[in-house]
């Protein structure tokens, strides 16, 4: 039972910590949170599972395609919603990501409807024995995935020039701007970076629950949130570690405390970090 | 007709004590709420249960309803005020999604099908079951709170938290406490919108947890927007258009969201400063640019 529900909470804190990173990379290079980065997953999900539908596009086609329009979407977004209102008060983009994420969610709901749909593609799934406990592989493929997403992410960061480059805008915009870098093109490619792994985390869930629906990205992207503030905003470790371990508690919540309350196990989370360490688990910000 | 326009008149009332109090919170601090319909909610119940319950009359419900929001604005602000305002942000939407999971799990409110019965307001012998009586109630509520808030941003402490908003370091050098203002004005306004609720749950008759989820948090902030963050004559102009535009616009009801996102949006890049702008009726734009 403990076993199965850590298993449970790691898959979906996986899916938590791949929006996370979008959260996180986002507020470290322009000290925004993106709430509309729930819409973009919700996005991603929604395109993949249509492509599917037609059942003229193969499974990994879709998908990427489905991260394509995600991180389209979320360098959109920042051209319209973001980019005329920096340099004004904080809270200014803040209601402006408010707007559009409103404005996304109900969109959505007028093109596809209320109703949940069931992902086109039946996979069957079997259960592994992993040291006697019986693990499904659709939750090691979720797994797997988000992990490599994660490995591509840092490593992207770390060694490429453009992820150089995104850094030194996170540490100090001006002076990136001296050395030559283009900070609205890194910023775009932060967006864009972002949505991507936002969409593929869409895609995860959508296959997970079996369900795609204009408001699957409202409480996911909250609880991302929250794990990005766990971790320490602006942290990439931070960022998948919060996400890890707002998974595990909220599944282990859910079983032992009580599962009608499941949706406020993060929100307490992230209150509590608030109060007791608000710079989050691990300090600093950048790579 | 006149039953319809004396609905619309008190419904107007109560969403502008509510955008009154969210523009507290935004436009003099400088901070925002994104779980204001949480406070709301916790007026309505609150002082419908104890009518219910205790059968309490109006005033007596309509303090607790105002005491238990604020004491959950204080509760929440404690440990969020002292940081960014993008946290209040977060933590308050949250907060939203808590309390509605609240009222929908508990028993003592009813869950998903609420409360109901909840009787029109009848103290110092007068009854206010009839709609103009109930307007005359809300009207009052309304003067009271605009007198309050006038006075409130006319003050010292108005100046302070515009300060506070404009340049929360400078503010504090100036020797202003600014963590005390930011905790003190959020708990007032999460107070203004537990009096809203009560008013609310008293003129409907019957709660669920439906009304104070994102969707009306969402409302109120567009209509502080639309008005004027940092505006009194705004945020009576907001509430009272976007309680009339959905009526007029009957046709186009699943539309109401999609407009509210996109005038966010408009509205913050076209005209950050709302229609009416900072805190003066102003006939400025009639003006030739000299």
């Amino acid at each position: 039972m403990f076993f199965q529900q850590l298993i449970n909470g790691l898959t979906t804190g996986s899916v938590y910590a791949l929006i996370a990173l979008g959260y996180t990379m986002i507020y470290g290079i322009l000290g925004l949170i993106n709430f509309a980065q729930g819409e973009i997953y919700m996005c991603g999900a929604f395109v993949a599972v249509l492509l599917l539908a037609t059942g003229q596009v193969n499974f990994f086609l879709a998908c990427l395609l489905g991260m394509a329009a995600a991180a389209l979407l979320g360098v959109v977004l920042e051209r319209v919603a973001f980019r005329p209102l920096r340099g004004s008060h904080p809270l200014v983009p803040l209601i402006s990501a408010i707007g559009a994420s409103i404005f996304l969610q109900s969109l959505a709901l007028l093109l596809f409807g209320p109703n949940d749909r069931p992902f086109p593609v039946h996979f069957t799934f079997s259960s592994v024995d992993l040291a006697g406990v019986p693990v499904s592989t659709l939750q090691i493929a979720i797994l797997v995935a988000a992990l490599g997403f994660m490995g591509l992410l840092v490593a992207f960061v770390r060694y490429t020039t453009y992820g150089k480059a995104i850094v030194a805008c996170a540490l100090d915009r001006d002076t990136a701007r001296l050395m030559g870098i283009n900070v609205d093109r890194m910023v775009a490619l932060t967006f864009f970076m972002g949505s991507a792994l936002s969409g593929a985390a869409g895609i995860m869930m959508a296959i997970y629950y079996n369900a795609t629906y204009p408001r699957m990205g409202l409480l996911p992207g909250l609880k991302a949130f929250s794990a990005a503030v766990l971790g320490g905003v602006g942290n990439i470790p931070g960022a998948i570690l919060g996400g890890l371990l707002l998974g595990v508690a909220e599944s282990l919540g859910a079983a032992y405390i009580s599962s009608g309350y499941k949706d406020a196990i993060a929100f307490a989370i992230l209150i509590l970090v608030l109060l007791i360490r608000p710079q989050g688990i691990l300090k600093g910000r950048g790579d | 007709m006149t039953a319809y326009l004396l609905h619309l008149a008190i419904v107007a009332g109560i969403y502008i004590i509510l955008t009154l109090s969210l523009n507290l919170i935004i436009g003099y601090a400088g901070q925002v709420s994104l779980g204001h319909a949480a406070f709301y909610g916790i007026g309505a119940y609150t002082s419908a249960l104890m009518a219910l319950n205790w059968h309490w009359p109006f005033p007596l419900t309509a303090l607790g309803a105002i005491l238990a929001a604020a004491a959950c604005g204080l509760g929440l602000g404690l440990p969020t005020l002292r940081l960014k305002e993008d946290y209040l942000a977060v933590v308050t939407l949250g907060f939203g999604v808590i309390i509605d999971l609240v009222f929908l799990n508990l028993d003592l409110t009813g869950g998903p099908d609420g409360l109901a019965g909840i009787p029109a307001p009848n103290f110092l012998g007068l009854s206010f079951r009839a709609p103009a009586a109930y307007l005359v109630l809300v009207a009052v509520a309304l003067f009271l709170v605009l007198i309050f808030t006038y006075r409130l941003v006319g003050s010292y402490h108005g100046r302070a938290l515009r300060a506070i908003r404009d340049h929360e370091t400078t503010a504090q050098v100036m020797g202003i406490n600014t963590p005390a203002y930011k905790i003190i004005i959020f708990t007032l306004a999460a107070g203004l919108a537990g009096l809203s609720g009560a008013l609310y749950a008293h003129y409907i008759t019957f709660i669920n947890p439906e009304t104070f989820g994102l969707h009306t948090s969402i409302l109120i902030l567009t209509m502080a927007v639309l008005g004027g963050m940092g505006s009194i004559a705004g945020s009576v102009l907001g509430a009272v258009i976007l309680t009339v535009l959905p009526e007029a616009l009957r046709e186009v009801q699943g539309y109401q969201d999609l407009v509210y996102g996109a005038l966010l949006v408009g509205l913050l890049i076209l005209r950050p400063e709302g229609i009416l702008g900072k805190g003066k009726l102003s006939l400025k734009f009639l003006q030739r640019e000299g």
